[in-house]
């Protein structure tokens, strides 16, 4: 009996202890004024955003303790384990434009409509709405079919564009080329590529992260298509049944230009995933490299200076529509607080502080990414002159604009991943030629109109 | 007669006390074995047959992970991932066309080497231990590391391409590296498979070779039989049991792990390397937290059926040999 007295005394000292546990595990900011944590699935941002926790303590006193959780796997993970077990933290740096919202749709998300709309307009105009429900973005996205028309499930953190081209100044010399002049057109982009592989074969073709295989369209091809056909050829590619499709005789024409780039990717680019690629760029592995704005930070953490990197958006093809391609930002990342934190106000305080202009220029500064806050005349003075550089690209007129957050002519169901394959076997694969991809590409945005 | 029934009575009074005590001590036993035993069981209920019976109602079911309620579709996801969905289905089946090329490859390279292997190492006595221990090596050593240094070794400028350039059989490297090339990527995975699983193989078939009687070997010597010849009809025969093991392991091995697919390629170029393990994986963890962890559990359940298959043919193969 006294040992099954003993078994039992300690079986409920075990239980009590795991329930103690339990009951302690939360993080912090579960009471009002309390520290903050916050998760971001980006390491480069973690030492930005601890500079500006660093001030924002010195403001209001309150800790904000920043995680991040890499690669994207781990962090969807790590967000569905937590919605589980109720322990999410404060405050999420989230992909803008859909993961944001689906987050926000699955209840996860505090509206932050009361908070920020007053405040909207520090942000650069196509990004302000990125978090917002519409009643488009609850036709087209299942979890925010409970949502409210009008509800902000996030503020835009960080903005920027896709379509940017790297290129190594010393490769640049040393083939003969003039490092300060970017080519003007696509044609003369081949010709500078003809010139450094010709100078350096193994080391001077074109790096980017083709096994993410949408980086090819999305990156490259989009805005070669965009500048080649104008805004609304270029959308008749993705229309419901039409004609003008990828394999009409335009789409076919935009898929030849794409494809002249065959004999100038680096050695091994297709099994190059994004950080790898800019990091082959950085090694001199590479001439040339395809990035977004956000890629200057990753270069210069990897030990490129921007001094030595000439930069400039995807040359238009000649006799296209659009001779001088601008890109407009779209917002990257968002910041969202969770319906389940303990000190909401302490966490719209940080996130109003995080894209205020002194906030925003103290990340923008220490993580070289640029901030969607609208900066304006201060831009240099605060984030400084490479980064304020890149935003030359955002401004033109809108017909020479193309705007990846303009998804309104595509399938409602549209995954640009299903894009990525066909492009790769058109180039560097060449297992197919610019009328089979066409077709193939046009099966695909078939398939997308059908699903819903 | 007195003598004799008092003994008697007094047993039939005693017995049943002693029973008694002896079942409580039975029951004491029992209860510290129930107590041993009990992590294991409750372990097994909560991560085994919980996660089991959560999986196959996820399997028929949309959800994203966080979301308050499963929306419910039914075979929907099993539909979809075998011929209704116009995306999806296609992408399963050029999955599913890899998959069966590496199980069978993967299985058939393991025992083409393992074996030959195994039979030289049991031949020779010296430096047996040391040579054992040197091809168990890729077992001990594989894991994801190994992966990423053997992605390195793969590169266009990697190791493998400059030892062939500089034997004179450049003709054989591969400019594009042997992991970016669509002609060489899938039988290179398979290659670097074999050489993680030939290891267990070979000591499997080292100890069914030792288990062999040598007198019988001595026997058919005797008798004229050469090499050959006792490979073929007494070697092989007695292994044929450990060669259904090592190749329903390899089956098994290869339609479930996806981690080399994973990290090596990523499916890639082009889906040349999708498996079925990986796009399950990529279902789950890949789609921006869209709701389709429902259909990478019925993806699951699917490779389940597959391989519970494949061992009832191992089981028949196996009771075949008896």
């Amino acid at each position: 009996m006294i040992g099954n007295r003993r078994i039992l005394a300690a079986a409920a000292a075990a239980v009590l202890a795991l329930t103690a546990t339990a009951c302690g595990g939360d993080d912090g900011g579960d009471e009002a004024g309390g520290a903050l944590t916050m998760w971001t699935f980006k390491r480069t941002h973690v030492d930005a955003l601890q500079q500006a926790a660093a001030a924002f303590k010195a403001k209001t006193g309150i800790d904000v303790k920043v995680e991040a959780f890499t690669p994207d796997d781990v962090f969807t993970a790590k967000i569905q384990s937590a919605a589980q077990t109720k322990d999410l933290p404060d405050v999420l740096e989230l992909h803008s434009g859909g993961e944001d919202l689906r987050v926000g749709g699955g209840g996860l998300l505090a509206d932050l409509k009361g908070d920020f709309d007053g405040k909207l307009d520090r942000f650069l105009p196509s990004t302000r709405e990125s978090g917002r429900v519409t009643q488009q973005r609850k036709d087209n996205i299942e979890e925010l079919s409970g949502a409210t028309v009008g509800s902000l499930y996030s503020v835009p953190f960080t903005a920027g564009t896709f379509g940017i081209v790297y290129a190594n100044k010393a490769k640049l010399q040393a083939a003969g080329l003039d490092p300060s002049k970017p080519p003007a057109t696509w044609e003369e982009f081949l010709t500078y590529l003809q010139a450094t592989t010709k100078a350096d074969k193994d080391q001077g073709g074109l790096s980017l992260g083709l096994k993410v295989t949408q980086t090819g369209f999305n990156w490259i091809y989009e805005q070669l298509a965009f500048a080649y056909l104008g805004q609304e050829k270029f959308a008749s590619l993705f229309g419901k049944g039409t004609t003008a499709g990828f394999g009409s005789p335009d789409g076919q024409k935009t898929l030849d230009l794409y494809a002249a780039l065959k004999p100038y990717w680096m050695p091994g680019v297709s099994a190059l995933g994004i950080d790898e690629a800019d990091i082959a760029f950085a090694q001199g592995k590479s001439a040339f490299n395809v990035g977004g704005t956000f890629t200057l930070a990753f270069l210069a953490q990897n030990g490129m200076k921007t001094s030595d990197v000439l930069t400039f958006p995807i040359p238009p093809a000649t006799g296209g529509a659009v001779s001088d391609l601008r890109l407009a930002p779209l917002a990257l990342t968002g910041l969202s607080v969770t319906s389940t934190t303990g000190n909401k106000a302490g966490a719209a305080q940080w996130v109003d502080f995080l894209t205020s202009p002194e906030g925003a220029g103290i990340f923008a500064k220490a993580s070289l990414d640029l901030p969607a806050t609208d900066l304006g005349t201060q831009a240099e003075s605060l984030i400084g002159p490479d980064l304020a550089g890149l935003q030359q690209f955002f401004t033109g007129p809108a017909e020479s604009t193309y705007d990846a957050a303009n998804r309104g002519f595509r399938p409602p169901d549209y995954d640009e991943v299903e894009m990525g394959n066909p492009l790769l076997k058109l180039a560097p694969l060449g297992e197919a030629d610019a009328a089979t991809t066409g077709r193939t590409l046009d099966t695909v945005i078939k398939a997308m109109w059908d699903a819903k | 007669m007195t003598t004799t029934e008092t003994p008697l009575a007094a047993r039939l009074v005693t017995q049943p006390r002693r029973s008694a005590g002896a079942r409580r001590a039975r029951a004491r036993r029992a209860l510290v074995g129930y107590a041993f035993i009990a992590p294991a069981v409750v372990l097994f209920l909560v991560l085994g047959l919980y996660t089991i019976v959560y999986s196959f109602g996820l399997s028929f079911a949309k959800w994203n992970g966080f979301s308050p309620t499963w929306e419910w579709v039914g075979l929907q996801n099993y539909r979809d991932i075998l011929y209704a969905d116009p995306r999806l289905a296609p992408e399963m089946r050029n999955a599913a066309l890899n998959t069966g090329i590496a199980m069978v490859a993967v299985s058939a390279g393991t025992v083409l080497i393992a074996l030959p292997l195994a039979t030289l190492l049991n031949s020779i006595t010296r430096l047996r231990g040391t040579l054992r221990s040197v091809f168990f090596l890729p077992y001990v050593t594989a894991g994801i590391a190994v992966y990423y240094a053997w992605r390195y070794v793969l590169e266009p400028d990697g190791a493998v391409n400059l030892a062939l350039r500089s034997v004179g059989l450049g003709s054989l490297a591969r400019p594009q590296g042997f992991l970016a090339d669509p002609d060489t990527a899938l039988p290179t995975l398979i290659v670097i498979m074999i050489w993680g699983s030939v290891p267990v193989a070979m000591l499997l078939y080292l100890a069914g070779l030792q288990a062999i009687d040598p007198a019988v070997m001595e026997a058919a010597a005797l008798d004229g039989a050469g090499a050959v010849r006792r490979l073929r009809h007494i070697t092989w025969p007695l292994l044929v049991p450990i060669t259904v093991a090592i190749v329903l392991l390899g089956l098994r091995d290869t339609m479930q792990g996806f981690q080399i697919f994973l990290i090596m390629t990523n499916g890639g170029p082009a889906g040349h390397t999708d498996v079925l393990g990986l796009k399950a994986y990529q279902q789950a963890f890949f789609q921006s937290l869209s709701p389709t962890l429902g259909v990478a559990s019925a993806l699951g359940w699917l490779i389940f059926v597959l391989a519970l298959l494949l061992a009832v043919a191992n089981a028949r193969a196996l009771r075949g040999q008896r």
